[in-house]
């Protein structure tokens, strides 16, 4: 994926969460997360569900209060200054909250009110079309796929044409082929510049969309880096095979070599060997699967 | 400061509220208890009983207009709100978006008044059409336009605090429906007892009820209408507020 060139000069910091702490009730959901993300950097946060992510993102778009710690947009502080935020950002929440009862078109024509997006009336069957959506954009929303939906829900956070967009678990529910579809989606909006906060529990989509990854686990950052730095944290190649009582067992190696030598130590019986994902870095850091 | 926003979020209710009104169900089930009071009190009860030496029917119409506006500017602002909330999530889009809390409220409580407005006009229509005491006067349009404005205001403060969507008919129940019949919709306050009447003068639907019938701003409209402009702009107030400190 080639690099973009930034809307805004200069790598100052877009968004920096400064040591960000949220409970609800007993439940620590974010214990203390600071990271920073340059202008035009696609930030992936991965984790399991309950890691934190969703809470993280509601954080930065204004519809959670922190407990302590600040997040900051373009030098604003979210809790005090929503109202320097808000015209910045674009938010594809991980509930599909359309207006199930109006059509396509009206679900698009209401936000453009609420952000005062001046020429809609061009902008929104452009909104559709880039989104294959136009056919339908008179009908109920209530009748859409799940696809179409979180489709709608992009194309809805793109119209005023946001700084930042954050995409909470933008492809979750849909099937592998309608998942690139909606990567596709995405890159597109990369290239403009957009600063873009993806949130997501599935590996390849870190992989495929996200310049650098968060890490998290149980409300905790527990890595930071490019995927490529992550992977080549814990080891670039995965030996796997058949242990005792059949269980699939794994070992992480730094090199060919030493790959090699590891898969002959099991007797090349239902040995294999692969390049190593976030999956296993995630792995190797907590002793669990993400999903 | 209300700014343009409150626009998309009225328009936003309007066109809920348009394929609403074309299901024909929201219609029935917003006009349908006033219709059965009409019946029952207005026309059945109504033959022999007068009231201040005029029929029952005139007495009855300004009651249940306020009573049907009250009701219906209240209930469907409250629901709808706790329901885009808590369950569909669409509220969120409000908040997100560059728009005061204050024009978020604006607009919820405009569509409300439209909503209160339009199940209240079916018992005006009969009011003109049957009772023969009944007149429109300009003190009625007042009270019912304050009515559905305070009313609608309140319901946005019950949609915001309550927790579950059950609690918004417990609210209801505690809060609206005893309003609904001891504030002088069916009878006077006046045959009240004492002990009681002081509570009575504190409701807002009693003060709506005494504007509501009233041919001109006399002192006693007067006193009405200070105390549902009060009502009126505690109840804005603390939505307001509610809206701007909305934290999930």
């Amino acid at each position: 994926m080639g690099r973009h060139k930034s809307r805004s000069s200069g790598e100052k910091n877009m968004l920096v969460a400064e040591r960000i702490i949220k409970s609800y009730g007993s439940v620590k959901a974010v214990k203390g997360v600071s990271f920073n993300i340059k202008r035009g950097e696609v930030f992936g946060l991965l984790g399991p569900n309950g890691a934190g992510k969703t809470t993280t993102i509601k954080m930065f778009t204004a519809l959670t209060k922190p407990d302590s710690g600040r997040c900051i947009i373009n030098g604003h502080d979210v809790a005090s200054a929503p109202e320097m935020i808000k015209p910045l950002i674009g938010v594809v929440p991980q509930v599909n909250n359309l207006d199930k009862d109006l059509t396509a078109y009206e679900n698009l024509h209401i936000y453009s009110l609420l952000h005062k997006v001046s020429g809609f009336k061009n902008k929104i069957p452009e909104a559709l079309k880039k989104v294959e959506l136009y056919d339908r954009r008179n009908h109920l929303v209530s009748g859409f796929s799940g696809g179409m939906q979180r489709r709608l829900l992009l194309a809805r956070a793109l119209l005023p044409e946001p700084e930042v967009l954050f995409l909470d678990e933008p492809s979750i529910g849909l099937d592998p082929q309608i998942r690139r579809g909606m990567w596709d989606t995405i890159r597109k909006t990369r290239y403009q510049g957009r600063t873009v906060i993806i949130t997501t529990h599935y590996i390849e989509e870190a992989e495929a969309l996200c310049d650098r990854v968060g890490v998290m686990r149980k409300g905790e950052l527990i890595a930071l880096g490019t995927p490529a730095e992550l992977k080549a944290s814990v080891g670039e190649y995965v030996v796997e095979y058949t242990g005792a009582e059949g269980r699939l067992m794994q070992e992480i190696k730094c090199t060919k070599d030493e790959a090699y030598s590891e898969a002959k130590k099991h007797n090349g019986i239902g040995v294999s060997i692969r390049r190593s994902n976030l999956e296993d870095v995630f792995i190797k850091l907590t002793g669990e699967r993400i999903e | 400061m209300i700014q343009y926003g409150w626009y998309a979020v009225f328009i936003r209710q309007m066109l809920l509220f348009r394929r609403k009104i074309l299901k024909m169900g929201y219609v029935f089930s917003a006009m349908m208890m006033p219709v059965v009071y009409l019946i029952a009190f207005g026309f059945g009860l109504g033959g022999s009983v007068k009231i201040h030496g005029t029929d029952y029917l005139s007495f009855l119409v300004p009651g249940l207009a306020a009573m049907s506006s009250m009701n219906n500017s209240y209930n469907w602002v409250a629901s709808s709100l706790n329901l885009n909330r808590l369950y569909f999530k669409n509220f969120q889009t409000f908040v997100q978006a560059p728009i005061s809390p204050s024009s978020i409220l604006a607009g919820e409580v405009l569509a409300g008044m439209v909503k209160g407005l339009f199940a209240s006009m079916f018992i005006i229509i009969v009011g003109v059409c049957f009772a023969a005491n009944f007149h429109i006067s300009f003190p009625f349009i007042v009270a019912l336009l304050l009515n559905t404005f305070l009313f609608a205001s309140l319901g946005v403060i019950t949609g915001m605090i309550t927790k579950t969507h059950e609690d918004t008919s417990t609210y209801s129940n505690f809060l609206i429906m005893p309003m609904a019949f001891f504030s002088g919709t069916f009878f006077p306050v006046d045959q009240i007892p004492v002990l009681l009447k002081w509570f009575i003068y504190l409701l807002p639907l009693t003060h709506t009820n005494i504007l509501i019938r009233k041919a001109s701003f006399d002192q006693g409209a007067l006193v009405s209408l200070l105390i549902l402009i009060i009502y009126a702009f505690i109840f804005f107030i603390c939505g307001s507020r509610l809206i701007k400190n909305y934290s999930e």
